[in-house]
């Protein structure tokens, strides 16, 4: 790595281990970041444990669950010594179930049309705006993709809903499935989403002799220099730590 | 188990940042490790943690219990036990279980995971042993991971102790241990007592 440059721009910290060393300080504030991962590799924790570490420097934080219930997903989290309940009950951390916003806007159908896409992006920004939230994570924003029909209606979708955060503000966490099938020059579900994300960082499995290991690597992150190499992970009691993984056991 | 009072001499002159090669033979693996253990536990006081790569941790627990050397300041990361069904079953609370011996980075994760449980003390790791960790590991990756280890643990501050019969290891490991550790205490085949 070079030396920095004298201008740095302002980061949000994540308080994840390991996570802002990699990332020479922490996520420029108001990008908009695409965690990509196979299933089981920790997106969701650390989605919640950067919410968390916001949360307890008073910032307002929100959760759109997209996946699982959100009385499921406190329930999962609770496990974690760095989640508190207290943290959601004060008002810090807030969950939104993405049925139930759904369901208020209408939008309780199989398909979404632009008119759609656009209330929910308004939604979405109206609860950021009026909770003055700085951090959001929205998991999964791959199960939101498969109700848009086409490439280019995701586009848009994900365009607007990024530049509306970032104009308030709010670095964003959007959460992606991939197979290890999509795996290699995709890094999302639809190739889209990609394409405009701010950053972009893979959670995924390397199998070693028949035993996975979960890794992490930042692909990408505009406005800092940042490590690209991969770093083994574990999900400890502690939230994600990570580690670089051995060269030699990288393939 | 006869312990040998000079390796505890030799520790007693080290800063905690070093790294130790201890090399011993295959009939006094016991002496040696009762030998660093007791002068790290009873005389300095130090926590520490102890990766079980050669044997389950519940057979050096007792070891040492019978020894009357009371393991509890340390916490056991077992690389064994979960070869074995039913392996993992036990009531001690000090001893945790990782997958296999091939994780070399989930070691490393599980050590800095305990380290950061206690940020403000002064600790020792034990890796027992090398030798056990050269019959799953080929002998690139196993060097380069003593490398990062030695590195990793004089970083933090932490006195690692490196235990292995080198006849048993690949050249490659045993000269990378020879660079990067920073002291050698050969016991060989020597019986104690």
């Amino acid at each position: 790595m070079l030396p920095g440059t004298a201008y740095v721009r302002d980061r949000c910290v994540t308080g994840i281990h390991g996570m802002d060393e990699i990332l020479r300080g922490g996520v420029p504030y108001g990008s908009t970041v695409l965690v990509a991962g196979t299933c089981g590799c920790g997106k969701t924790t650390m989605g919640m444990e950067f919410l968390v570490y916001g949360a307890r420097l008073g910032e307002a934080c929100a959760h759109f669950t997209a996946t699982e219930p959100s009385v499921k997903l406190l329930e999962n989290v609770r496990q974690y010594n760095f989640f508190d309940i207290g943290l959601v009950d004060s008002g810090l951390i807030n969950v939104f179930d993405m049925d139930v916003l759904n369901d208020w806007l209408g939008l309780n159908k199989s398909t979404f049309d632009k008119d759609d896409i656009n209330a929910l992006v308004k939604a979405i920004t109206d609860i950021v705006n009026t909770i003055g939230v700085t951090r959001l994570v929205i998991d999964s924003v791959t199960t939101l993709c498969y109700k848009i029909p086409s490439d280019q209606l995701i586009r848009d979708f994900l365009f607007t809903l990024g530049k509306s955060l970032a104009t308030l503000g709010c670095t964003t966490l959007l959460v992606a499935e991939i197979t290890s099938k999509t795996g290699g020059a995709n890094y999302s579900s639809f190739g889209v989403e990609e394409a405009i994300s701010d950053g972009i960082v893979i959670l995924g499995d390397v199998e070693r002799m028949g035993h996975l290991m979960r890794y992490i690597q930042i692909v990408k992150m505009r406005g800092t220099n940042h490590s690209r190499a991969r770093y083994n992970i574990e999900l400890t009691p502690a939230g994600l730590m990570m580690t670089p993984m051995l060269k030699w056991g990288a393939q | 188990m006869d312990v040998d009072p000079r390796i505890g001499d030799i520790l007693k002159a080290l800063s905690i940042n070093s790294s130790v090669q201890v090399r011993h033979g295959a009939n006094n693996a016991f002496d040696i490790i009762g030998s660093v253990v007791r002068p790290l536990l009873l005389e300095f006081g130090l926590p520490g943690i102890y990766i079980s790569a050669s044997r389950a941790a519940i057979e050096i627990i007792d070891a040492l219990m019978e020894e009357g050397i009371d393991p509890s300041p340390m916490h056991f990361i077992d690389l064994v036990s979960t070869s074995t069904i039913g392996g993992t079953d036990v009531s001690h609370t000090n001893i945790s279980f990782i997958d296999s011996p091939v994780m070399l980075e989930a070691i490393m994760l599980r050590t800095m995971y305990f380290q950061r449980a206690r940020p403000d003390e002064q600790m020792f790791v034990i890796l027992d042993s090398v030798h056990a960790l050269s019959i799953y590991n080929e002998p690139r990756m196993l060097a380069e991971y003593i490398h990062t280890f030695v590195n990793t643990f004089r970083h933090r501050n932490t006195l690692s102790i490196l235990l292995t019969i080198p006849d048993q290891v690949a050249p490659e490991v045993l000269s990378n241990m020879d660079l990067y550790c920073t002291e050698l205490i050969d016991r060989g085949d020597l019986i104690i007592g």
